[in-house]
């Protein structure tokens, strides 16, 4: 594990594209800054991995985001976990989660949210949405929201959805083949995470 | 004049039950046709079912366009063949923005016709002179399909849509509703405007109000499943004013 103290004032930006086990633990004092991303689009070996993230704001006026990318196929399996600590106030935290299932395969999240008694003022955003494109792909999500603090803005939501059959057809009767009418609708789904890294183009990483 | 589309005894069922119950009818290159009818007549059945919608299932009948089984083909071919549905609700793609969704589907056509794709410059300056015609703002290429447009815009966007794709047999389902008269000015021009001799157009309406833009050659009646009634626009006038229930 790699634990990491961000000091006063600190940015600590950074983006894993396929690669396995990541394993983050940051404490960050106050006003520091944190901005995660993690795409996996390809596990190929190992096709069993997860990814853990543990962030906690420590001092006043801290900013989390965590973004995940997931694009499974055949018989891959990705646990993706994180822990967001909010122990004292005026921090923000913003976290999406989306993942994209086909074939058979797994996907897991698992997300703790903290706010202690002392986090007042507390931003804190935690939301997953997957896309399951086949009848075997499965997503279980476990997400878990742990209030102390009264006077804070906290959100959580998951939702599991399939691709838009209005959509499809609608695309299919302008004459876009199928394929590639999914193709785009899986793209349109994907990028707010790729905008959100900055990371220009949806060929150059998930294809 | 050649014959564009052929309906005959069409039969066409949604869960089990029953829409349209044998319907016949001839469409010429050069044509509008009219279809009018109550609600639940099947009006809008009939445009699922040319377009393919797989809701919806074909139990007896055929239908030709230029002499090829239309039934056979899958929806996007349809398309690539000629054949536009102008949907009652266009459909909210967010994420995919106009000028990807339109690259691809013209595209998508010129390579079935056996044509190159169009360049990025040619794409962008079709587009520029089609949205003319439908008075659209540039500012439309960067926005998701139909994702926060105002009914009027998203009714223009079809008919936008069509002008980019230029197809030979139309099909305007309910194209006026929703609209103030102003945008249904423009997009009733912007259809005149696309008229050849080569293509047609059916247009589903519940009001004769877009049909004194829209001149139709034809109007049909449609009641329960069929054509009840074919005359020519004053069929139309005569319907406003005296209702469905003096022709079933």
């Amino acid at each position: 594990m790699d634990t990491r103290v961000l000091h006063k004032g600190e940015v600590f930006e950074r983006v894993f594209v396929n690669e396995p086990e990541v394993d983050l633990h940051i404490v960050q004092e106050a006003g520091s800054r944190v901005k995660i991303g993690i795409v996996s689009n390809d596990l190929k070996q190992p096709q069993t991995t997860s990814n853990k993230i543990t962030v906690e704001q420590a001092g006043e006026g801290c900013e989390t985001e965590i973004y995940v990318l997931a694009f499974l196929r055949g018989d891959e399996q990705l646990t993706t976990e994180t822990h967001v600590k909010h122990a004292v106030g005026g921090g923000k935290s913003n976290q999406l989660i989306k993942y994209v299932l086909d074939d058979n395969a797994r996907g897991y999240f698992i997300g703790d949210l903290k706010i202690a008694p002392d986090a007042q003022k507390t931003e804190a955003h935690q939301t997953n949405k997957n896309l399951v494109l086949s009848e075997t792909a499965q997503m279980r999500t476990r997400s878990q929201l742990e209030i102390y603090a009264d006077d804070v803005q906290a959100t959580h939501g998951a939702s599991t959805g399939q691709l838009d059959e209005a959509a499809l057809f609608y695309m299919q009767q302008r004459g876009i083949g199928k394929q590639k009418a999914r193709q785009l609708l899986v793209n349109a789904f994907m990028q707010e995470i790729l905008d959100l890294l900055s990371i220009d183009s949806v060929d150059g990483v998930i294809q | 004049m050649n014959k564009l589309l052929e309906i005959s005894n069409l039969h066409a069922s949604i869960g089990g039950k029953e829409i349209l119950k044998g319907v016949n009818l001839v469409i010429n290159e050069g044509e509008v046709h009219a279809i009018m009818g109550p609600n639940g007549a099947g009006k809008s059945t009939l445009s699922a079912v040319l377009t393919g919608h797989p809701a919806y299932e074909v139990t007896e009948g055929e239908v030709w366009l230029r002499g090829e089984n239309l039934l056979a083909m899958e929806p996007e071919v349809r398309a690539r063949a000629g054949v536009f549905l102008s949907f009652q609700y266009p459909v909210e793609i967010p994420g995919v923005s106009m000028t990807n969704f339109m690259r691809t589907a013209v595209n998508e056509k010129r390579a079935y016709e056996g044509k190159e794709p169009l360049s990025p410059k040619e794409f962008l300056s079709l587009m520029r002179e089609k949205k003319k015609l439908l008075e659209l703002p540039d500012k439309l290429n960067n926005r998701s399909v139909n994702e926060g447009f105002s009914g009027g815009e998203k009714k223009k966007n079809e008919i936008f849509q069509m002008a980019m794709l230029e197809p030979r047999l139309a099909i305007l389902d309910e194209t006026d509703s929703g609209l103030d008269i102003d945008a249904l000015r423009i997009v009733a021009e912007g259809v005149n405007r696309l008229k050849t001799p080569q293509n047609a157009a059916i247009v589903i309406t519940h009001y004769q109000r877009l049909l004194d833009y829209i001149v139709p050659d034809f109007v049909h009646v449609l009641a329960d499943g069929k054509i009840v009634k074919t005359g020519d626009k004053n069929l139309a006038l005569e319907l406003e004013e005296h209702g469905y229930e003096s022709i079933a």
